[in-house]
Formats: structure tokens, C-alpha cells, sequence
């Protein structure tokens, strides 16, 4: 989820947590001691990287975005959820139409 | 002082759950986050959100702190943190298990034992809890690259063997058997030819990992 999250660009924490709810239509509500515990194994597995810092209104907003490795992560990942999607619906229909 | 203070001085305590040296290097940017998340009027930390950074927090400083590079390490660091967990569950199944013997036979004298119910189960209990202690400081020493760790490990993997063959009833015989297993498992990782360079005899300039 933060990795797509971040396919469109860079995202601050904030940024990262209401794009998060918006692509799972509400579902996933990320919290903060989550979020900086994820982003930290995400950094430390160089699947994303700090894109720049930025002080707004006296506090520190740091920036991340998706490195090579990530975005190809992302898409393996994509990939897979995909054909996994594809077999279950041609099997429901082949089971007689159910996901129509 | 204003309900955005009082909010803000919470979650700073809460944060120092969090290691010292990730505090000072995320620190200010989660609080921004939190106060960003937070509605008008609030006053102080909600307790999803206090129970995230407390669980977020003790995560940051248990976790294994291995490089990828030392896999075998990796695994059996993460292998005694499972042994500190199925401890933790013997534990509280024995706890359980005892408070309904308690209250059933209660002032009973437990079969073969000389000592009153409630000595046995405060024994067990300190006794539980050392050992999941134990199992969490080899971990962390050992994920901070230290060579005692490993060797005082395979001790008391030794000492676990002798006393496995003590342990009597399904119960106690199953959980022994597992925590067992679960040493025997990382303390062969530990010593694997591709762990030996993750450890270096002290005084070498290796850089430990600090949690």
C-alpha cells in the first residue's frame, strides 16, 4: 500500500497515510507508529529512499520516493495480484457466471 | 496551556518508547504527523493512537537489527524472538491453567511438591519470566554482533537439553519439546561458516549495530 502510495511520486508521512485510505476506499487507516516503522524497513530494504526535506511551519517534513528496485517490486507485485485476480474471475465464470 | 500543547507534550512522551537514536532522526517528523492526523480540541493522545506508538516503539527496539548480509544470523535472531514468544504463551497457558486448579482445590498441597500452591506458582512464574528474558537478551545481544552471546547461548541451549528430560505431563513435555527445538534450530544458525564472520572476537574494529 505505501509503495503505491508513492508510484505517483514523492509523498510526505501525511501525504503517505491519506493516499493510503483513498486507494483502499477507506478501508486502511495507517497510523503513525506504524508508518515510520514500515518506512524504516522500506529504507533499510532500499525499496524507497528520503526524496528531500522540507520545514513547513517550524516542523520537519521529509519526502520519500520509490527507488529502482521498488518500482520493480511494485510491479512484480502488481503483476502477481493480477493474474491472481484474472484466474479467480475465469474460474467463478467457468463455475457458471458468478462474477458477472 | 492549549489543548495543542497538551496534545503535543503527550505524544512526546509516548515517543520515548522509541529508541534513542531513531527519536532523533524521525522524531520530530512523526510528531508532525500525529498532530497533522489529530481533529480540532483534541487534548490528548487517543488510545489507538497510544497503543500503536507504545507497540511501534517496543518493535523498534526488540526487532532483529541484522543486516541481510548475515542471513543465517537474521534467523536466528528471529528464531529466539519465536522462543521468547511460545514461552510467553506456556506461560500464560500455565497461569490459566493453575488459577482454575486454584480456585478448585484450593489450599490443596500440588502432587509430589512439598510447598503450598500459591510458593509453586509464584516459582513458576519468576521462572517463566527469566527465561523469556533470557531468550530476549541473547537476542539483542546477538543481533548487536556479540560473540559471548553466542557462546553463553550454546550454554544454556545445554542446560535446556539436561533439563528437558525433567519435565513431566503432555503439557510441560510439548512446550519443552518445542522451545527446544526452536534453541537447537538457532543455535545451529549460529554456528553455520557463513555466521562466523558476523561475529569477531572483542576489541576488533568491527561497527556494532546499536538498537
Amino acid at each position: 500500500m505505501i509503495l503505491t502510495a508513492l508510484a505517483n511520486g514523492s509523498q510526505h508521512g501525511y501525504g503517505i497515510i491519506t493516499d493510503v485510505r483513498e486507494i483502499s476506499d477507506g478501508r486502511v487507516r495507517l497510523r503513525a507508529g506504524t508508518l515510520y516503522t514500515a518506512l524504516d524497513r522500506l529504507c533499510a530494504d532500499e525499496l524507497i529512499a528520503v526524496d528531500r526535506e522540507e520545514i513547513v511551519d517550524g516542523r520537519l517534513r521529509r519526502y520519500y520516493r520509490l527507488t529502482p528496485t521498488g518500482t520493480k517490486r511494485l510491479g512484480a507485485e502488481a503483476a502477481r495480484l493480477q493474474a491472481h485476480a484474472t484466474a479467480a474471475l475465469t474460474r467463478l465464470n467457468l463455475a457458471g457466471g458468478m462474477a458477472t | 496551556m492549549t489543548d495543542q500543547a497538551n496534545l503535543e507534550r503527550g505524544y512526546r512522551r509516548l515517543l520515548a518508547w522509541y529508541p534513542r537514536a531513531f527519536r532523533q532522526e524521525n522524531g520530530q517528523e512523526i510528531l508532525a504527523v500525529l498532530m497533522a492526523c489529530a481533529p480540532d480540541g483534541q487534548r490528548r493522545p487517543g488510545l489507538a493512537a497510544s497503543a500503536d506508538l507504545i507497540r511501534s516503539g517496543l518493535w523498534m527496539r526488540l526487532r532483529p537489527n541484522v543486516p541481510r548480509s548475515a542471513p543465517t544470523v537474521r534467523a536466528a535472531v528471529q528464531l529466539m524472538y519465536t522462543g521468547a514468544a511460545v514461552t510467553t504463551l506456556s506461560l500464560i497457558i500455565a497461569i490459566i491453567s493453575l488459577a482454575h486448579i486454584g480456585r478448585s482445590a484450593a489450599g490443596l498441597r500440588l502432587a509430589g511438591h512439598s510447598q503450598p500452591v500459591p510458593v509453586a506458582v509464584t516459582v513458576g512464574i519468576v521462572v517463566g519470566l527469566v527465561l523469556i528474558a533470557l531468550w530476549l537478551w541473547m537476542a539483542r545481544a546477538i543481533s548487536q554482533g556479540r560473540n559471548w552471546a553466542r557462546i553463553l547461548s550454546t550454554v544454556l541451549f545445554s542446560l535446556a537439553t539436561l533439563h528437558l528430560f525433567g519435565n513431566k505431563g503432555v503439557f510441560e513435555v510439548v512446550f519443552a519439546l518445542l522451545t527446544w527445538l526452536i534453541g537447537m534450530a538457532a543455535v545451529w544458525l549460529l554456528w553455520r561458516p557463513t555466521s562466523a564472520a558476523f561475529f569477531k572476537p572483542q576489541g576488533s574494529t568491527q561497527v556494532r549495530q546499536s538498537a
